[in-house]
């Protein structure tokens, strides 16, 4: 049967996905899609466990998860068309003003 | 009334040196008159105190307490015995000549102010020097007496040979004075105190208080003498002090400061007293006692001084050397113990020696300051007064019969013969010697044919400066007759002195009391004055230089200490300088200061290299961080 | 009110004041800090004057309470060992403010710091709660830095101010610890230092804390005096700071440090002291030999007076480390007369570099014959300098010699050495290549301080020395009562 276990490894797996894109992914979008992708397994393993543990906690704060990201994308899109306006490039290793 | 006759001796000086820089700067006579009149009414006083029978015996102190810290108290104290009462007649009697010639002499020079003012400065000092009754106090007026002489030889200080000669006579006493408070805080630490009579007592109580330290102390107040006294081997800055003014070249480097060092020793004889031992580590110098030491280098001293003289060519050098070497004797005398001796003739020599250097002073005056002996000549008949008393003082300092330096003499080697023969034969050679320059400087300066080209104009010197010549003149020539020596014989001596015999008497006393020695010493006089006159008396040039080569070049470079003091100061003072200041700079402020500042910047640079801006890199280490915290906490 | 409260407060009030004059009344804005010290001089006077020399215990005390929960008050009060030098920073501090007539740009801000610093300075003495004590010390600190690097001189400026300001913030540091350190080891709960010091005579500190406490006392202390090696900082900073600021700092603030050591560290740590003064005599050694060897090395007047300067503290440490009523006597004698020395010998390099622009020796010369009065009174200074009787320098050496003799023979004679014949060899090479000899043509229109007003601060400072050296029983006598106190904790076995 499916269980709990292979909801987990799904998880896992998107997170994972998530974390490589974070770290090397060179176009700022794919990275901030890849965040989604983090936060989106870990809502995956909410759900999975609020449905085999029989508690509603998961579920419910899959709900909070899912406004606060919404906001965290339109706050960070418009940043970054702000930035993509002003340096007229999304590209991470381009975005280097903050070196000492 | 005597009572404060004293306060007044010491401070009438000093009040008009201040009343001088403060006030009456520019008014030279004023300033001029002030100084005068001080020494003189100083002098007087001291001729009262000398002849109040009661100010002697038993020796009275008036003092005040200066300073009381824990163990040590020092007073401000004024010290009245023979010893001093002498001193000060003869400190303000050659004193007061002198600022009264002075006021001639040096009558066009611009400082003239400033002059008097550091001249009666010099006077207080040194009165203090005479006065004071604890070692403190003395060595307090000991370097007033240093300073003021640096004040008046570097007095022209425009020139450069003036100023550094003034540097090098303060330097070269600061030397000794270290040995000399070095000894004073041992003495302080040994027996409690800084007083005379109290350490005189407890000396006297028992002489081995001192223990192993005896000699070693001794010593070491015998390093204050040998700077003040310019002893071998701190000698070297007083013939270069002759670029000071004459008539302080007359004061200080012939009658007083230097004579400071004979008076402390008579002084603090007491000391010598002590049972000689030397401390652990230089007992293999056992049975060498202070006064030994002392007796040597006075001996020593006053041959070198003799035989530098003989080829000297300054006539002011010559008297240099020659006052070298009578403090030779002087301090000879004491080291034999004759403190009566010692003092007798610092009292004659300060007479006749200050009257030689006034002499010399005339004679530069009229010359329009030419100081070289080979480019005078022919001053007798020009000059007569000058000539009459600078041969009075030349037979003085000789030592020829009747005048007051062959009876002081005549003491000084009657001692050494009866304690010390190779210093009696020293001494009598040295006797020889001495005649011999001296009548070579008569015979080139004085005699012969004229060889200045100044020589139409020179006259004598006018009054004010020929008064003081002929007042110095008089105890020049008879204060042999004066019982000076049973004056102080009554201090120093145990032994309770014979009465004066009349004065046709005391000629020949020498005679029936060492006959031995009074013989050679007349026929140490004898041979000097023939050699000089057999090559000098009608040398139009000096002939030695080619007979005795080498020997004669030695004698004119001074036998060349100055170059080995100033390579010894290269080696060592200047060397460890060097050292210091480049310790300080490569190391201390280099690897210590900038070290620091290089460190932290070096770091700071390493931090750094974390900040790269590029937002990857901070996911990792973000990431990483998380992963290191989980880490430590789960595994709690 | 005590007097020591209007004479910490008159400065304090004065630069308030002083912030709101006009700039442009220029007049105005030099009459008030001179008025204001002026003042503060002549209540020091009437102060040292009507201080009673036998009587232990601080007099003209006052105290103020402000943090009860941890016991900082405002507590002042003055014995005879701060008496002194309160006199002399009041007097030093009227001198400064005299001499800064060459200061010709943002007058009002450079005299409201030296008005900050008077009063800091003057409450460091009279403080006898350790907050303010450090507080007061800061106080007078800080503004140096600025004054140096704003109105500083010579191309090396900037690294003098950077270097004098970390390392003297870096002395603070270790002070301020030690003190904090203080307060929480010896469990009395208070800065006061009168209760602190009653209250660790009975129930002493252990000997481990001691130990550990002390040193770092020592050595904050000893970098803001200067102590070898940490005196690198002395010299260049001295070079580089406008006089006003040499004359307050060296001769006053450099002082602090030392009166620390006699004030906290030695009475209320006298173990750890004795284990530790031994190394400090050596270190004298370091300053009183070694900063003369230095200083004769120099080619800058300044910074051979700054490394003399630096020699002299040796002095007043060798006096501490004898632990002996004649060596701290000494101490507190040269304490005082340095500050006069410092002052006066700073001012007068001021002068000759305001009228020659240059401090470099081999520039100067033959100035004795154009500037008779500056020339003399710089004569008398380096005299004062190399110990000559007369000035009170002399009696305070005499005092630390004499008084190390007995526990540190072999330092004692090499202090002798240095101060007798390294220190005149300098002093005399300077005034030779600076007073003596030919006059070179470009200072052929030098003017001398013909000027009384200007004459003054020298008259003054002169004045100290000689007045303390020729009666030193006016300084001594209020001095030896208060040293003795202090060895009966520090010392307790040792008469």
């Amino acid at each position: 049967m499916i269980g709990l276990v292979h909801y987990l490894v799904v998880s896992a797996l998107l997170f994972g996905l998530g974390v490589l894109g974070v770290l090397l992914q060179r176009n700022l979008l794919v990275t901030y899609m890849s965040l989604e992708l983090m936060l989106n397994a870990a809502n995956l393993a909410l759900v999975a466990f609020s449905r085999f543990n029989r508690g509603l906690d998961g579920q419910v704060m899959v709900f909070f998860v899912i406004t606060v990201a919404a906001a965290e994308v339109a706050v960070g899109l418009a940043l970054i068309v702000a930035l993509f306006r002003r340096k007229q490039t999304v590209g991470v290793d381009d975005l280097t003003d903050m070196k000492l | 009334m005597s009572q404060t006759f004293p306060w007044f001796i010491l401070f009438l000086p000093l009040g008009a040196a201040v009343l001088i820089t403060l006030f009456t700067h520019e008014r030279r006579e004023l300033s001029a008159r002030l100084s005068i009149a001080a020494v003189v009414v100083s002098f007087w006083l001291s001729v009262l105190l000398f002849t109040d029978p009661r100010a002697a015996d038993p020796g009275l102190t008036l003092s005040v307490n200066w300073l009381n810290v824990g163990g040590l108290s020092v007073d401000f104290g004024l010290l009245l015995d023979r010893l001093s009462l002498l001193m000060l007649l003869v400190v303000t009697a050659v004193a007061g000549a002198i600022h009264i010639y002075s006021y001639e002499y040096m009558r066009s020079d611009r400082s003239f102010s400033a002059y008097f003012a550091a001249l009666s400065f010099f006077t207080f000092a040194m009165l203090g020097v005479v006065l004071s009754d604890n070692f403190l106090q003395m060595f307090m007026f000991w370097e007033l007496v240093g300073v003021s002489s640096y004040l008046l030889i570097g007095f022209w200080h425009d020139r450069p040979a003036a100023a550094d000669a003034g540097k090098k006579a303060f330097l070269t006493n600061r030397v000794g004075d270290a040995g000399f408070l070095a000894g004073i805080i041992l003495l302080w630490a040994m027996l409690g105190s800084v007083n005379f009579d109290f350490l005189a007592q407890k000396l006297a109580e028992d002489p081995r208080r001192l223990g192993a330290f005896s000699t070693v102390a001794g010593l070491l107040i015998f390093c204050g003498a040998m700077a003040k006294s310019a002893q071998v081997p701190l000698h070297v800055w007083l013939p270069d002090a002759m670029e000071g003014p004459t008539p302080v070249s007359a004061l200080i480097h012939a009658a007083t400061m230097v004579a400071a060092g004979v008076f402390m020793l008579c002084r603090v004889f007491f000391l010598f007293g002590a049972t000689p031992q030397w401390p652990a580590g230089l007992t293999w110098l056992d049975g060498i006692s202070a006064l030994e030491v002392i007796a040597w280098i006075g001996g020593i001293t006053a041959l070198m001084a003799a035989v530098i003289a003989i080829q000297q060519n300054d006539i002011k050098r010559i008297l240099a050397y020659s006052t070298l070497s009578q403090l030779g004797y002087m301090v000879m005398a004491v080291g034999l113990g004759g403190r009566t001796s010692a003092m007798y003739h610092l009292t004659t020599h300060a007479f006749f020696k200050s009257l030689l250097f006034l002499g010399a002073g005339a004679v530069i005056y009229r010359l329009h300051h030419e100081q070289d002996i080979w480019r005078m000549g022919a001053l007798r008949h020009k000059m007569p007064l000058t000539f009459g008393t600078f041969l009075l003082a030349t037979l003085a300092l000789c030592g020829v019969p009747p005048l007051s330096g062959y009876f002081s003499k005549d003491a000084l080697l009657g001692r050494a013969y009866e304690q010390n023969v190779p210093l009696f034969l020293l001494g009598l050679f040295t006797a020889a010697l001495t005649t011999f320059y001296m009548f070579r400087l008569i015979f080139v300066a004085f005699l012969g044919r004229p060889r200045s080209p100044h020589i139409e104009e020179v006259r004598e010197v006018p009054g004010v400066m020929v008064l003081p010549m002929l007042f110095l003149a008089v105890p020049a020539a008879l204060l042999g007759f004066w019982a000076v020596n049973h004056y102080l014989a009554e201090q120093f001596s145990s032994i309770p002195p014979e009465p004066v015999p009349p004065w046709y008497e005391q000629v020949f006393a020498p005679f029936q009391h060492l006959p031995l020695v009074a013989f050679l010493g007349l026929g140490a006089i004898a041979c000097g004055f023939f050699a000089a006159w057999g090559i000098y008396g009608k040398a139009s040039k000096d002939p030695l230089p080619e007979k005795l080569g080498g020997l004669a070049r030695a004698m004119r470079n001074r036998f060349y200490f100055d170059e080995l003091y100033a390579r010894i100061i290269a080696v060592t003072q200047e060397l460890l300088a060097d050292f210091a200041d480049w310790f300080d700079r490569w190391i201390l402020a280099g690897v210590g200061v900038r070290g620091a500042h290089g460190t932290t910047e070096f770091f700071a640079r390493l931090l750094r290299l974390v900040q790269t801006g590029n937002l990857r890199t901070y996911a990792i280490l973000f990431g990483a961080g998380v992963v290191i915290l989980l880490y430590a906490l789960l595994t709690r | 009110m005590s007097t020591l409260t209007y004479i910490i407060g008159w400065p304090l009030a004065a630069a308030v004041a002083l912030l709101w004059v006009p700039r442009q009344m220029r007049v105005l804005v030099r009459l008030v800090p001179l008025l204001a010290t002026f003042i503060t001089m002549v209540l020091a006077i009437k102060l040292f004057w009507q201080f009673e020399p036998g009587a232990a215990g601080y007099q003209f005390v006052q105290k103020i309470g402000w943090v009860t929960s941890l016991d900082i008050s405002y507590h002042v009060g003055v014995d005879g060992l701060s008496v002194g030098l309160v006199l002399m920073g009041a007097v030093v501090a009227f001198a400064a403010a005299c001499v800064a007539w060459e200061i010709k740009e943002r007058e009002k801000e450079f005299y409201f710091l030296l008005l900050l610093m008077t009063g800091g300075i003057l409450g460091a003495f009279a403080s006898l709660d350790m907050f303010f004590f450090y507080f007061f010390h800061e106080l007078a600190l800080v503004p140096t830095f600025i004054m140096i690097g704003v109105w500083g001189r010579g191309e090396r400026k900037n690294y003098a101010t950077f270097q004098i300001t970390l390392y003297l913030t870096l002395g603070s540091l270790l002070v301020l610890i030690g003190l904090i350190a203080l307060y929480l080891r010896s469990g009395a709960n208070t800065f006061d230092l009168v209760r602190l010091t009653a209250y660790l005579g009975k129930h002493p500190l252990s000997p481990d804390a001691q130990l550990a406490v002390f040193p770092l006392l020592l050595f904050g202390f000893g970098i803001l005096v200067s102590l070898w090696p940490f005196h690198t900082w002395a010299p260049l900073g001295y070079r580089a700071a406008p006089t006003s600021t040499a004359m307050l700092h060296a001769g006053v603030l450099k002082k602090f440090g030392l009166y620390g050591l006699l004030r906290i560290a030695l009475p209320l740590m006298p173990v750890g002291a004795r284990h530790w003064l031994g190394v400090v005599a050596f270190l004298c050694v370091g300053n009183i030999l070694y900063c003369g060897l230095v200083a004769m090395r120099q080619k800058d007047l300044n910074l051979l007076v700054g490394n003399s300067s630096v020699a002299h503290m040796g002095f007043a440490f060798l006096g501490i480390a004898s632990l002996g009523l004649i060596g701290i006597t000494g101490a507190g004698v040269v304490m005082v007369a340095h500050g006069f020395l410092a002052a006066l010998t700073f001012g007068l390099t001021g002068y000759l570099y305001q009228q020659t622009g240059t401090l470099e020796i081999s520039e100067l010369g033959g100035l004795l014959r154009r500037l008779p009065f500056i020339g003399s009174a710089l004569v008398m200074a380096m005299l004062a300098g190399c110990g000559l009787p007369g000035f009170a320098n002399f009696v305070g050496e005499v005092l630390v010699v004499f008084g190390s003799w007995k526990s540190v023979p072999i330092i004692a004679v090499l202090a002798l050495w240095g101060a007798l014949v390294i220190a005149a060899v300098y002093m005399l090479r300077a005034l030779r290549n600076v007073l003596h000899g030919p006059l070179p043509e470009k200072w052929a229109a030098l003017s001398d301080a013909t000027n009384p007003w200007r004459k003054l601060p020298f008259v003054l400072l002169l004045s100290g020395l000689i007045i303390f050296g020729c009666f030193p029983r006016l300084l001594t006598g209020k001095i030896t009562p208060a040293a003795a106190a202090i060895l009966q904790t520090a010392a307790p076995q040792q008469p």
